[in-house]
């Protein structure tokens, strides 16, 4: 059927050219495919090898995180069952800012003592804004059972851990160019939420207060004073991490052995398993482009 | 004519009057020139405001806007189901004998065209669009454009570029997929009556400002090129997201007076637009075909364009001056079109235009696909379904699924209303209307 529209095919016939205009070729069908079919076409060209070693210190991050937070439901747990009293833990919160302070001026490489005492003034905004808040959130939770005060919080520990941005940090060092996105704020909002939830379980004003200022500080700049030291040296970072894990396994093991094994195969799974993993389907990788992919812009557009 | 060659087309799309763009364009132009050969073709979208009901086109072009709101982007909701019974009366209304769909986001086209080939007509999928292979809404694209054209007759794409992105998306068979430009109506676009003086050279920029038109190139490159030479003036219609951004660099640049920004240009205006200036530029990031190059050239313009999907294709290399979409290498082809300028003639580019691009040629060769399209073989429910199955682990049996129920409503509905119950419409041919946009055709008299 298609004869009838190459009325004279010429005798000799002209090559067929992969354009769109001057109608159809003659000669050849539109549905005509040749040898030149998808020659434009690359696959694989963004794949990275990666080395399992690498990728493997690079999950040290999210164990180290991962401690870190378990270390705060440590303290959790023993402010509610009454084993730390609000003595030690205001000592611990003095300790902790003395510590992530004393790291922040040892690994900034600009640090004046102007933005030092910015610093200072605003923690101690924050902390009289906490301490004046105590109350209410002591009597926050109050008509709530206190299971569904744990289930949420869980949960929200959970969502946490899970939109946590690991490769930087939420709370941004003075002066840093990106700015957060979004689901590294709403992990920070979730801790945050989870902190209030487990202070109001608290009988004391003082405790109440200790604990706020213990999470926050934890959940705001823990992730700050740990990217500080991992941009500062990598291998400190990995030491620091290492202790901090047997730490972390040495006091859960002392609460509780489920838990110890839990956490203990959580870590195992986050920095053996699953590199392993991601280098394995790394095979069955399959990346497509060509012509057809929208073109990116070289430049950074400046709004 | 004989009858029995005659098609009865149902063009089915989401996009079309009073909505306007390529698609649009595409749909109309081509229906018309189907009329013209004798084809009978009726058009179906959704409803567009108040626009519901039946209406008719220049040529007798019968146009159903069936009474479905759309919930995004002029698109309908995916009801999968919603759209069987109007659509199956439609069809059988006006003795439809193949249905042909337009536009891979169309909801529209895609569910119109799983019932066709429920009730067993024949279709033929136009895509019009390019779609990369990496993000979230590509992928989830992609499978809905495989599962319609997984049982599709023939499908038709817009440039070379455009059938290898449908053919890697859908797995179809290359041979199966048909390469048929747009084109446009060079009788609209004609050049300036006299040669424009090259004393001040005028560069037209028409295009939506958005991020996928390249918008943010041309706030790099508008200052350079006014940099450069005191003598050219730009002229940006259009207007979008990104217009800010053009009127602040304008203004950081004191380029007020040598960059006029005229808004939306609608589609009447464009030529009056065009004919003012000697340089088109494009800046697209992503362009299936480019309709707009076509029409540029058309009046006589040189184009300037970034390298991109299938521009490349749209036109011979003495009309266009290709560049990579990065800014310096943008100002070198702007540069090298300022220089091959003096020896561009509108007239004869216009005449070029008039041999390469013509809507008669792209319907003729779109009756060749509909003729193959019918000359397929027939298949039962079983043999189709064979071909949904190998679409993906989960989603195979999911299309399977989707097809079966479609089927069993099929059925039901020939129960309730059977077929001989539906009115037939009486066709009806217009005493040789002569749309004035195609009289000067004289190589339509074949038949």
């Amino acid at each position: 059927m298609d004869s009838s529209i190459n009325e004279n095919p010429s005798p000799t016939r002209s090559r067929w050219r992969k354009v769109a205009y001057g109608g159809m070729q003659p000669g050849f069908d539109d549905n005509h495919t040749d040898e030149t079919f998808l020659e434009a076409m690359v696959m694989n060209t963004n794949v990275v090898k990666r080395s399992m070693l690498k990728v493997m210190q690079d999950s040290v991050s999210i164990s180290q995180y991962l401690c870190i937070v378990a270390l705060v439901i440590l303290v959790w747990t023993c402010t509610l069952r009454s084993t730390l009293n609000e003595n030690t833990l205001l000592l611990l919160d003095v300790s902790l800012l003395g510590l992530g302070f004393l790291v922040l001026i040892l690994t900034a490489e600009m640090m004046s003592l102007n933005l030092l005492f910015q610093y200072f003034i605003n923690i101690s905004f924050f902390t009289t804004g906490l301490y004046v808040l105590a109350p209410i959130y002591q009597t926050l939770t109050r008509s709530i059972s206190s299971d569904s005060i744990w289930a949420v919080t869980v949960s929200l520990l959970i969502l946490h851990l899970f939109l946590h941005d690991y490769s930087g940090s939420t709370i941004r060092a003075p002066g840093a160019l990106k700015n957060p996105n979004l689901t590294s704020c709403i992990s920070l909002n979730a801790s945050v939420v989870a902190s209030v939830f487990i202070a109001s379980r608290l009988p004391s004003r003082i405790q109440v207060f200790a604990i706020m200022l213990f999470s926050l500080q934890v959940f705001l700049f823990a992730p700050l004073v740990t990217y500080c030291i991992k941009k500062y040296s990598f291998q400190l970072h990995l030491w620091f991490s290492f202790g901090l894990m047997v730490l972390t396994l040495a006091f859960v093991y002392m609460l509780h052995r489920l838990l110890f094994v839990l956490l203990l195969g959580l870590l195992v799974f986050v920095t053996v398993v699953c590199p392993y993993w991601l280098i394995r389907i790394q095979e069955f990788k399959f990346e497509i482009n060509g012509p057809w992919d929208e073109a990116k812009l070289c430049f950074d557009i400046t709004e | 004519m004989g009858d029995q060659k005659r098609h009865k087309i149902l063009m089915v799309s989401d996009f079309f009057y009073p909505n306007f763009g390529g698609v649009e364009n595409h749909i109309y132009y081509l229906s018309q020139c189907l009329l013209k050969l004798g084809h009978k073709v009726v058009v179906l979208t959704h409803a567009y405001g108040n626009r519901s009901g039946v209406r008719y086109m220049t040529g007798g072009l019968k146009v159903y806007y069936i009474p479905w709101k759309p919930f995004l982007m002029q698109n309908t909701l995916p009801t999968f189901y919603g759209t069987l019974p109007i659509m199956r009366t439609i069809l059988i209304r006006e003795k439809i004998s193949l249905v042909h769909g337009h536009q891979a986001f169309s909801t529209l086209c895609h569910e119109a065209l799983m019932h066709a080939r429920t009730m067993g007509y024949k279709v033929v999928f136009t895509d019009h669009s390019l779609y990369g292979f990496a993000d979230v809404g590509s992928i989830h694209m992609n499978k809905v454009l495989q599962f319609t054209l997984a049982d599709v007759s023939q499908a038709i794409c817009v440039s070379h570029t455009s059938k290898e992105n449908t053919v890697l998306r859908s797995g179809l068979p290359p041979e199966k997929v048909f390469v048929i430009p747009n084109a446009v109506d060079t009788a609209m676009f004609t050049p300036a009556p006299e040669k424009l003086s090259h004393n001040e050279i005028v560069i037209i920029v028409i295009s939506r400002l958005v991020y996928r038109k390249g918008a943010d190139l041309l706030v790099e490159v508008i200052p350079e090129i006014c940099r450069l030479f005191s003598n050219v003036r730009f002229i940006v219609g259009g207007d979008g997201p990104k217009r800010v951004r053009l009127e602040e660099m304008r203004e950081k640049n004191s380029l007020q007076d040598r960059v006029e920004m005229l808004g939306a240009v609608p589609h009447a205006r464009v030529r009056s637009v065009l004919i003012s200036g000697h340089i088109f530029l494009n800046s697209s990031l992503t362009e299936a075909f480019c309709i707009a190059i076509l029409e540029a050239a058309s009046c006589g313009l040189l184009t300037v364009s970034t390298r991109v999907g299938g521009v490349p294709e749209v036109l011979p290399d003495d009309m266009i001056v290709l560049a990579e979409p990065d800014p310096s290498d943008m100002v070198r082809a702007i540069t090298k079109a300022i220089s091959i300028l003096p020896k561009i003639d509108p007239q004869v580019m216009h005449l070029r235009m008039k041999k390469l691009y013509n809507w008669h040629d792209v319907a003729k060769r779109t009756e060749i696909v509909y003729d193959r399209a019918l000359g397929c073989s027939n298949q039962n429910l079983v043999d189709r379904l064979s071909r949904y199955l190998p679409c993906g682990g989960w989603a195979g049996k999911l299309f399977c699924l989707v097809m079966i129920i479609d089927f069993l409503l099929w059925r039901l509905l020939q129960l309730w209303q059977p077929p001989e119950e539906i009115e037939e419409v009486p066709d009806f041919s217009l005493p040789n209307s002569e749309c004035p946009e195609f009289k000067e055709d004289g190589s339509l008299s074949l038949r």
